[in-house]
């Protein structure tokens, strides 16, 4: 008797997780334009998931509305086939509710076992409709049939058979568990609620984090935008290596690359500076012009990139500043008068000043808060001793900020392949491109030059190199420091 | 307070000793160069961050033909060109409500900045309060899972790519939606929270409360120093993005962010003053704006239209700097 309890109870154990799992199965998958239920003909773009689909009739549309307009294929297949998708977006949020309800206490699993029920009914007539369009499809005029390219949507049959195990375990469910009593209070246990609570924000993270990632299978097919991923442009490895190949993306390469090291070379070999800027205005006396220059100097880096150009503009270009002033101190000409942001000479120096300019006040800050810190016994101490000032700031104020300094160091170090976009695409022109062209201006411009599968791969490269990079500066803090930094 | 009798024997022990060593203590000759100079460094520098937006907007006040002949140097001026004299006006800002297209570039990003950043604020402070629940359905992994997206990246393409699938492109959502879990903030938050001494909670938690009720009347009060800081940076980021509205608003230019209308403005290179009269109808008022905003104008007086709400806010900003970088030197 005992045992046959237990058993039934494994088994109900079993249905749950299957039905748990089934269900997150379906919401993954609806991001993916793998199977998805709607693409009934091959003119739909097999870009498209299910998920986009089901929001917007318009992204079913843009592929076929050729053929549409010149009357070779009905509309209507295309109407249908949305409505199927839409069902079935519908009935897959319903499965998600059951999922969700059945981690409660029995009143909520039976409350659960409804959504999932219906859910996966009303999923099933959806994948059914969009078979529907199918069928629409083939019985349309046969003259333009190899054009339209009917094609069995596989989707429809994924979906189906997945809805069809969920709503035959929830039937088993409903029978076997016991009902609930009346009095009975629709509760969940804490653990539970909480994961519940959370779960949105990390689907959120799952969906702009994670599924990015799904986007590097463009680097293994010949890709143009508009095109579509089939077996047919499959390329493997083809642009990975033709990046090392072939020579005109060689040599770009390898410019791009000294540029990148370049700048960041310099960023990094001036890690300090931010740290002597505040060791010097902390000797500044007076509190109040500390106080007015650490307010002044933070401001640029609440800047934008595009607004520390038009300041740029401002002072450096040909009606800047600059030259109208000298023109009227009679130092120079109106013919004279020259634009400073054009031209390719020092700009890798230029580039570091605007950094350095934008961002010192404000990493000045930490080594600020940092010497605050400092215990000031041991400054009164030096002072017995007869320390000068820069004694103190030697023996003192920096052994008491390296720790600092090194992490910031560090973290410099392994973001040297991130310049960041914006400031090289504001400062960018004719004349300094070759000097400027950093990776991410590399990869950007890739993208407008519809080079997709090649700037994946080269972004491929920047990300990895980067992660990697990051693990070992933490590697060598936690063998140097015994503390981690990520 | 009244002083002890020991601390005031102390304090004159302390007087007597530097009577005693004043040579030590005195200001030297080299004091006074270092003072200087240092003095004068910072005075530079300081003045090079101002000065630039001084300049920037002294022209956007000043007689438009004064600006065009490079007149405008160090104080605004109107007036005709024989005559200049010291004055303002407003002339430009006036004349920048009637182009239309920044107007919507305007309310796009308020907009969106608004929105989003209480939109990230609630979801850091929400999600911040839920990882510091011990009792949480595999904290520690979805916690993990969460903290891990700071440090890879797919890429710009994939990125791309991936707001193209899921319908984003062309879309004001995509201003808002992928901003709103954002891992820093909610490693602050959470940290913050968990400053927060516990029995305050538990004694909530004896009287009843649900985790919701706990979360807005405790948790969200409590912490909303932090919760200020984030808002300040995620505004700022709001306000600042470029790079959202460059790629994905390619079809739809109603949806430029005021960042965007100003990179193209800089980039423009034809007469601007025909470009940007366009929202404004009849010949008459078409020659009237060209006469009054020449190139230079336009950009240097949108640029001032996108940097006067970050002055605007930055005294309150400045609060809240020092605890927010301090505490992101914490890790979570």
């Amino acid at each position: 008797m005992k045992e046959e309890k237990t058993e039934k109870k494994s088994l109900q154990g079993a249905l749950f997780v299957i039905i748990r799992a089934l269900t997150v199965l379906t919401v993954a998958m609806i991001f993916f334009p793998i199977a998805n239920p709607a693409k009934v003909c091959g003119v739909i773009s097999n870009k498209i998931s299910l998920f986009t689909s089901a929001i917007s009739y318009n992204s079913l549309l843009p592929s076929p509305v050729r053929i549409i307009r010149s009357g070779q294929m009905d509309e209507m297949v295309i109407i249908i086939a949305y409505i199927g998708v839409l069902i079935a977006f519908i009935g897959i949020l319903g499965i998600a509710a059951g999922a969700c309800c059945s981690l409660g206490n029995l009143k909520l699993q039976r409350l659960g076992f409804i959504f999932s029920a219906i859910g996966s009914v009303v999923e099933i007539v959806g994948c059914v409709i969009c078979y529907v369009a199918y069928i629409e499809v083939q019985n349309g005029d046969p003259r333009f049939l190899k054009k339209i390219d009917p094609e069995v949507p596989v989707g429809v049959f994924v979906y189906g058979i997945m809805a069809a195990v969920i709503l035959i375990a929830t039937i088993v469910l409903i029978v076997t568990m016991p009902k609930a009593s009346k009095d009975m209070r629709y509760e969940m246990e804490s653990r539970f609620k909480l994961f519940l609570m959370f779960l949105p924000f990390a689907f959120l993270a799952f969906l702009f984090s994670y599924l990015p990632l799904y986007g590097w299978r463009y680097a293994f097919f010949d890709y143009q935008s508009g095109g579509t991923l089939t077996a047919d442009n499959f390329a493997g490895l083809k642009w990975f290596t033709y990046l090392f190949e072939n020579k005109m993306v060689r040599s770009d390469v390898l410019n791009v690359m000294k540029n990148t090291l370049g700048i960041s070379g310099l960023n990094v070999i001036t890690t300090w500076l931010p740290m002597i800027f505040a060791v010097f205005l902390c000797e500044v006396g007076s509190m109040k012009f500390r106080r007015f220059v650490q307010a002044f100097t933070t401001i640029p880096n609440f800047i934008s990139w595009v607004l520390v150009y038009a300041v740029a503009l401002s002072i450096f270009s040909t009606d800047g500043f600059i030259n109208t002033f000298a023109v009227q101190a009679k130092l120079i000409t109106q013919n004279e008068a020259k634009n400073y942001l054009m031209g390719d000479s020092l700009v890798w120096v230029k580039m570091w000043g605007w950094g350095t300019w934008k961002g010192i006040g404000w990493s000045a800050i930490i080594y600020i808060a940092g010497i605050s810190g400092i215990d000031q016994s041991l400054y009164e101490a030096a002072t017995v001793d007869g320390a000068g000032r820069f004694q103190k700031i030697r023996h003192i104020t920096l052994p008491g900020l390296l720790p600092t300094f090194f992490v910031l160091l560090l973290m410099a170090i392994a973001g040297i392949l991130s310049n960041g976009l914006d400031q090289y695409l504001v400062f960018e022109n004719a004349d300094n491109h070759d000097k400027m062209n950093v990776l991410d201006l590399y990869v950007y411009h890739l993208l407008g030059n519809d080079q997709i599968p090649l700037s994946t791969v080269v972004g491929m490269f920047k990300s990895v190199i980067s992660i990697v990079l990051l693990f070992m500066a933490n590697g060598v803090s936690k063998l140097l420091r015994g503390e981690s930094i990520v | 307070m009244a002083k002890t009798a020991q601390e005031k024997i102390d304090a004159k022990k302390e007087k007597e000793y530097y009577k005693k060593h004043k040579k030590m203590y005195r200001t030297k000759p080299g004091d006074v160069i270092f003072n200087i100079v240092n003095y004068l460094f910072f005075g530079i520098f300081t003045f090079t961050c101002i000065f630039p937006f001084y300049y920037l907007f002294i022209n956007t006040i000043s007689e438009n033909e004064l600006v065009k002949r490079g007149m405008i140097n160090f104080y605004p001026m109107t007036g005709s060109p024989e005559n200049p004299h010291f004055g303002a006006m407003l002339k430009n800002y006036i004349a920048m409500t009637e182009v239309g297209d920044l107007g919507t570039a305007f309310i796009v990003t308020v907009t969106r900045t608004v929105i989003g950043t209480a939109l990230m604020v609630l979801a850091s402070a929400f999600v911040g309060y839920l990882v510091t629940k011990q009792e949480m359905w595999h904290r520690k992994f979805f916690y993990r899972f969460l903290v891990i997206t700071m440090y890879f990246n797919a890429g710009l393409i994939p990125w791309y790519l991936n707001m193209d699938l899921l319908g984003l492109t062309n879309n004001y959502m995509a201003y808002i939606i992928p901003m709103i879990v954002q891992p820093y903030n909610i490693i602050l938050v959470k940290t913050y929270i968990e400053s927060i001494p516990g029995e305050l909670e538990e004694s909530a938690f004896i009287d009843g409360a649900s985790y919701m009720v706990v979360f807005r009347k405790l948790i969200w009060p409590l912490s909303k120093p932090i919760l200020a800081t984030i808002a300040i940076f995620g505004a700022v980021g709001h306000w600042n993005s470029l790079q959202d509205s460059l790629l994905l608003m390619t079809g739809n230019s109603s949806l430029f962010t005021l960042q965007h209308r100003l990179y193209n403005y800089l980039n423009e290179s034809s007469n601007l003053g025909t470009l940007m009269s366009q929202g404004v109808s009849g010949q008459a008022a078409q020659q009237a704006m060209e006469q009054a905003l020449n190139s230079k104008v336009i950009k240097y007086t949108v640029a001032m239209v996108s940097v006067i709400p970050i002055f605007c806010v930055y005294p309150f900003m400045q609060r809240y700097f020092e605890k927010g970088i301090m505490l992101g030197a914490v890790k979570g």
